[in-house]
């Protein structure tokens, strides 16, 4: 735990708050077809693909309380869908110990459907009903698509986060 | 760590975690809300930081890209305000007209309640959550519930207040919900008499059968056809129903018009008001109004007619603050009820400058 707290945590915070601070002043800010793209799910499911489930569950579980916090959430709305979406993301891991960047985007695409799904699920549990509409047919894939792009250039940040090493493979000398 | 636990386990506590906190927060906690607070006063250099960077870059892209469509605009806008130059003339009339009945029969409005301007620092950040942050809160004397209005009606209302923020759910919202009234004058074939300026003959006035409330309206003076010689008085026609309304002071009237040479055409209007809950569906979908009186709201309310607020002593917002109006009602023969939708006059897209109503409905509703 202790290793925890001076570790990823002191990490997770600080760039949690910046990719709060990014998401409410230029992604909700600037919306597509009246999408907003989620910036710091895209970091969480970098996070989970770059770190493995348990560290994408928990780097989800993080910035998502740093953005109940932010928003009008209930506390633990966003914690429990980014926390899943973290942990699909970070199945990768199973597949191979160090993805490819298409493996891991393709891994992110699906972290972040179901991180975005899941809020108005969990929402509708809390009970605030009225957001599972059609409109997700178009809000859960571009927000999917987006951290499948933002994949690639933000696992090397996720890696930081969560203190993971990347893999060094050498070549058998002969 | 990691490597100590179990991927089960984890989820396991992720899970546990967040729902022990959201039944925390739902139930109401302080320490909770005081969080919030704290959180907000820690991320406010982070956003400084992040629009000093984003801004620039932002404002440029703008002026690269956009300046044909803001020409664009800005010329639109321009014939627009001068179309609405004239109308705005008569609007005020109406208004002072209005405010005047309203003072004649010791009534409330919605113009003597208190505002606090507010800018719209910031939007919700999610897909799934109609709001607006505003930089206006408590220290203003700002309370959870209170009503928040732009320049054409309401845009929704406060449910978080820290010191010098709040949280504005706008009514787009599937969890808003607010008390609303349709006035409206029921068959259009309320017919109009004629009579002398003298005031010898009776007025003869409609009635509308209906089961629902209904207000008799003040007389309305009707000018049947243009004429020049058209004067405005003070003095109320001997055909003005405010003359039977105890404690009425002549002097004071709302000004009728007197036509000129001999004939003053008056109507007797008489208002149906039908009352119901008006609630948010999701962004860039249209607000659903329920009746509380079904059955009546099928034959009286029509496609057009304005929606505003219904006030009372729970709702927090006053009566008569515009909302929208009708855009369709789809009946449901099966049934027996109808679906209708009301478009909001506000721009919910385009929000800048609001005004926060600083009307609490407990205290208001005592002694009045």
């Amino acid at each position: 735990m202790r290793n925890f707290v001076f570790g990823p945590l002191l990490r997770l915070l600080p760039v949690g708050l910046l990719a709060m601070s990014l998401q409410r002043v230029l992604f909700a800010q600037h919306p597509i077809h009246d999408v907003r793209l989620q910036f710091v799910l895209a970091l969480v499911v970098a996070a989970g693909a770059g770190g493995g489930a348990e560290r994408g569950a928990v780097a989800g579980l993080v910035f998502g309380l740093v953005y109940d916090l932010n928003g009008n959430t209930p506390l633990g709305l966003m914690a429990l869908a980014y926390g899943l979406g973290g942990m699909t993301a970070g199945y990768v891991h199973t597949f191979t110990p160090d993805p490819q960047w298409w493996l891991a985007s393709l891994f992110a695409l699906v972290g972040a459907a179901v991180g975005e799904l899941s809020i108005p699920v969990a929402e509708v549990i809390t009970g605030q009903s009225g957001w599972i509409t059609g409109r997700l047919l178009l809000v859960v894939p571009m927000v999917a698509i987006t951290a499948a792009v933002l994949c690639p250039l933000l696992m090397p940040v996720g890696r930081w986060m969560m203190g993971v090493k990347r893999k060094k493979w050498k070549a058998m000398l002969e | 760590m990691f490597s100590s636990l179990s991927r089960r386990r984890v989820l396991l506590l992720v899970v546990l975690t967040c729902v022990l906190l959201i039944t925390l927060d739902k139930r109401g906690n302080p320490v909770i809300d005081s969080m919030r607070s704290v959180f907000a006063r820690v991320m406010r250099p982070f956003d400084t930081a992040t629009k000093a960077v984003v801004l620039p870059v932002e404002r440029a892209w703008h002026g690269v890209t956009g300046y044909d469509d803001l020409l664009k605009q800005n010329q639109a806008l321009r014939d627009q305000l001068e179309h609405i130059k004239g109308n705005d003339i008569e609007a005020r009339s109406a208004v002072l007209e209005y405010r005047e009945l309203l003072k004649i029969n010791q009534l409330t409005s919605k113009f003597q309640y208190k505002t606090v301007v507010a800018q719209v620092v910031g939007e919700s950040p999610s897909n799934f959550q109609n709001t607006v942050e505003i930089n206006v809160g408590s220290r203003q004397g700002i309370g959870v519930g209170m009503a928040v209005t732009d320049g054409a009606g309401l845009i929704g209302r406060i449910t978080k207040v820290s010191p010098s923020t709040a949280v504005v759910l706008l009514l787009t919202d599937p969890e808003f919900a607010i008390a609303a009234q349709v006035l409206t004058i029921p068959g259009n074939d309320t017919p109009s008499s004629t009579v002398p300026a003298d005031g010898s003959t009776p007025t003869e006035s409609t009635s509308a059968t209906t089961t629902t409330t209904t207000i008799a309206g003040p007389a309305v003076t009707a000018v049947p056809s243009f004429d020049p010689k058209a004067t405005t008085t003070t003095p109320p026609s001997t055909t003005d129903p405010f003359n039977n309304i105890p404690g009425f002071i002549p002097e004071s009237t709302a000004p009728t018009t007197t036509l000129n040479p001999q004939f003053t055409t008056t109507t007797i209007l008489e208002v149906v008001r039908e009352t119901g809950s008006l609630e948010g569906q999701g962004a860039d979908k249209p607000l659903n109004l329920r009746f509380v009186d079904v059955t009546s709201s099928l034959s009286t309310v029509k496609v057009g007619a304005v929606v505003d607020t219904a006030g009372g002593n729970t709702s927090n917002a006053p009566q008569g603050i515009p909302i929208g109006i009708i855009t369709r009602i789809s009946r449901q023969t099966s049934s027996g009820t109808a679906t209708v939708e009301v478009t909001p006059n506000a721009s919910l897209k385009r929000l800048n400058f609001i005004a926060v109503v600083l009307y609490v409905a407990n205290q208001d509703a005592i002694g009045r």
